[in-house]
């Protein structure tokens, strides 16, 4: 049977497929069967050849990307997401790093907004807890949201699905330039090649890798924070309720597959001696190292550690950011609080590379320096830095500008709109 | 004057001086011990004096004798080897409760109070917390000031409240102490007290193991807290503001001369955990007058480098 005579409202099809929950016209409800839906642009999945034409691309779908893409959506945008893995969430899923923080600041939420949607909602279908966001925590990280990784990466599909994202998995740009309207990428995957012809680019790949591919400059570190390995040895595992073990892996570094290979190796490596060691069963292993550094942007505008512990309210903000500083090293770490009442900020300019156009990142890869990036790449800066640069990019295709020059109260409004907390009016 | 009268007297006050110094080797430095022992000792001296002229002409006679140079012999003897402290009078000083004179000193003043904590003559710590406009000298406010370990147990009091009733008063401090009465029996039968960061680096009830850290490699970071409450602090929102936590946290592998403590909130019972909780939680629009009790609270540190 061909996957589109199936059903005839493949949209539908789609989200109850995702779901796992059945139509009244679909035969699902008791079993445990799902059909593949067909590819959305009607387009067969036996061609090895492509192509797309939307308003805007991300690039990555991990913490960041995710929420910039359904907010591109959300926005009206005609968006396509390319995630270089098998499912969204990045760090946050793959990486296993599924506690996702800080949302508050001294009493009140200062981040909000889709990320804290999904990160809402998948807490919620786990039956688990929200912090009470008044309470003082003892430890910064007592008000880190414990998330279930799995429901997450679901959940978020489903958004974007709803927002009429098309994701396409296990694909990574090869080549992009500039054309006529915007860019032109070359995507890889297995089996499959894809051109996109979009207006503008959003980086969520956490190390840049558009902005490198693009040859515009980046920042990277001599000596980078050690990535971690996930895993649980011991006791049956709950996702979401217990946390995995982490084990640090120096030199861990994103840049590219022959980086991220050995990182993975050395990380297994690791835990199979631990085991080994302990003689205790292994419960639980993520499939990637969880990297913490990489490139950064060199961008129009430079978050300095300063900026960041001062709280500075950048004129161009438009989301806050809070956490201490954080940096990982051989020794371990000793995160450094923040002065009591600092939330710092994010202007868009980090987020721009220097001299582009119809370019943005969000992530971890925003232009700061090294200490003030330990603090800013947490998930839910990622987050509220992701849904800005899903409305700057979706405002700019829209009205044919780029995302620099859409006016900051344009994209405050759609911020607000879209339940996002702006800087200072927290 | 009377011999008889001269004679009791003099065994009398022996027997104060007496019972006076053992109190106060066995027991914890006390002023009005060693306040009697010395002054009941001057007395003595004078009494003495009596006694002598009294029996001066035995007196004489043992003064010439052999034993007069034997008794000098041993006293100074034993003066030199007591004064030298060699290592079995050095544990046998050990056996004393006396540590000798309070490390720490408290005063209070018209505007503020100043705490001192010398664990050691190059580590000086001073707390000066300067009261606010809401601070009124002839009803002061209740308050604590306590040491815990980055384990978040209380170690020592450094200042207790007045009143008895704390638990109403300074609810987080006393629910800490009960804390600390739990962990230190706890810690003597040998349970680990802190799960989270191994019990031999946290598990000590001695501030001075946190200042004065025996290795500087493992410093051991530890807070400093002060809970401060005027109770019956009425305003429109409530019949009485809680009390209020300031805190900062003292590291020694990263130090600093000057920190200023930092409002940490008020404490609210979580009465859904299993004991009960005390936990904090941020200030909200409830507070006006209790946020004016204290205008700052200085933590000085003078660490000199400790002479070899
Ligand atoms: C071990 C560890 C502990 C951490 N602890 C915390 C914590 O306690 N709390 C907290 O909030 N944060 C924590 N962080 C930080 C936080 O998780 C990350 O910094 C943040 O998730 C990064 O988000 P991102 O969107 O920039 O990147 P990512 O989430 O890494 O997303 C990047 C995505 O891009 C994809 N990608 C990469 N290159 C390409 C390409 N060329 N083409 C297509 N796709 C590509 C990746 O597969 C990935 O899905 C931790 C991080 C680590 C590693």
């Amino acid at each position: 049977m061909k996957p589109h005579d199936a059903q005839p409202d493949r949209r539908n099809f789609l989200q109850h497929s995702l779901l796992g929950t059945a139509g009244a016209s679909m035969a699902l409800a008791s079993t445990s069967h799902v059909t593949v839906a067909a590819e959305p642009d009607n387009q067969p999945t036996h061609e090895a050849t492509i192509s797309n034409h939307v308003d805007v691309l991300v690039v990555g779908g991990g913490t960041a990307g995710t929420i910039a893409a359904i907010q591109a959506g959300r926005t009206g945008a005609k968006t396509m997401l390319v995630e270089r893995g098998s499912q969204l969430g990045g760090t946050m899923t793959t990486g296993g790093v599924a506690f996702p923080g800080l949302f508050d600041a001294w009493g009140k939420q200062v981040i909000a907004g889709i990320g804290w949607e999904l990160v809402r909602e998948s807490v919620e279908l786990d039956g688990g807890e929200l912090p009470n966001f008044a309470k003082v925590p003892q430890r910064h990280w007592q008000n880190q949201v414990y998330t279930n990784q799995f429901l997450y990466a679901i959940l978020a599909e489903e958004k974007c699905h709803k927002a009429g994202v098309e994701l396409a998995y296990y694909e990574f740009p090869q080549a992009a330039k500039r054309v006529a309207d915007g860019w032109q990428v070359d995507c890889v995957g297995f089996g499959t090649q894809r051109r996109i012809l979009c207006k503008q680019i959003i980086d969520c790949t956490g190390g840049a890798e558009v902005v490198g591919l693009l040859g515009f400059d980046r920042l990277r570190e001599e000596v980078r924070q050690p990535g971690s390995m996930l895993f649980k040895i011991g006791e049956e595992h709950q996702p979401g309720r217990e946390q995995v073990h982490r084990l640090y892996v120096h030199g861990a570094d994103s840049s590219n597959s022959r980086t991220v290979t050995q990182a993975n190796l050395t990380g297994r490596r690791s835990v199979l001696a631990k085991v080994r060691a302990e003689k205790k069963r292994l419960m639980h292993l993520q499939p990637e190292t969880g990297f913490r550094e990489s490139y950064r942007i060199v961008g129009e505008t430079m978050v300095t550690v300063n900026d960041y512990t001062s709280g500075r309210q950048f004129d161009d903000a438009i989301s806050n950011a809070f956490y201490p500083v954080d940096l990982h090293t051989k020794t371990g770490v000793r995160p450094k609080p923040l002065k009591p009442g600092t939330v710092p900020t994010i202007p868009l300019g980090a987020l721009i590379p220097k001299g582009s156009r119809d370019l943005i990142v969000a992530g971890r890869c925003l232009c700061s320096d090294q200490l003030a990036n330990s603090g800013l790449r947490v998930q839910a800066s990622c987050m509220g830095m992701g849904q800005a640069a899903g409305v700057a990019a979706s405002l700019a295709a829209q009205t044919g500008t780029t995302p620099m020059e859409v006016p900051l109260a344009e994209i405050h409004k759609v911020l607000r709109e879209h339940g996002a907390i702006i800087p200072g009016k927290a | 004057m009377r011999r008889s009268f001269v004679s009791l007297l003099t065994a009398m006050t022996f027997l104060v001086i007496a019972v006076t110094g053992v109190l106060a080797f066995v027991r914890p430095f006390s002023m009005t011990i060693v306040g009697l022992h010395a002054l009941m000792g001057f007395l003595f001296i004078g009494v003495v004096g009596f006694h002598l002229a009294n029996n001066l002409r035995p007196l004489k006679r043992y003064l010439r004798s052999k034993w007069m140079w034997i008794n000098l012999a041993v006293t100074a003897a034993l003066t030199t080897a007591i004064a030298m402290q060699p290592q079995p009078v050095k544990a046998l000083l050990g056996l004393s409760g006396n540590l000798g004179p309070a490390l720490d000193r408290f005063e209070l003043h018209d505007d503020g109070l100043t705490y001192q904590y010398t664990p050691a003559p190059h580590y000086k710590l001073t707390l000066s917390v300067r009261m606010g406009d809401a601070f009124d000298p002839a009803d002061p406010p209740e308050f604590a000031i306590w040491i815990e370990n980055s384990s978040f147990y209380h170690i020592r009091t450094l200042h207790r409240p007045e009143s008895a009733d704390n638990e109403a008063s300074l609810p987080y401090w006393s629910f800490k102490v009960k804390e600390y009465e739990k962990a230190k029996l706890a810690a003597a039968a040998g349970v680990d007290v802190d799960a989270i960061s191994g019990a031999t680096k946290n598990s000590s009830f001695d501030p001075a193991d946190y200042m004065l850290p025996v290795d500087p490699e493992e410093p051991m970071p530890y807070r400093i807290l002060v809970e401060i409450n005027q109770r019956g602090d009425a305003n429109e929102a409530v019949d009485d503001q809680p009390s209020l936590i300031y805190s900062v946290e003292v590291d020694n592998s990263d130090p600093h001369a000057f920190q200023l403590l930092d409002l940490i909130g008020y404490p609210q019972l979580e009465e859904d955990e299993q004991p009960p909780q005390w936990a904090i939680y941020y200030v909200d629009q409830r507070f006006d007058s209790a946020l004016e009790l204290i205008d700052s609270a200085l933590l000085t540190i003078d660490r000199d480098k400790p002479s070899d």
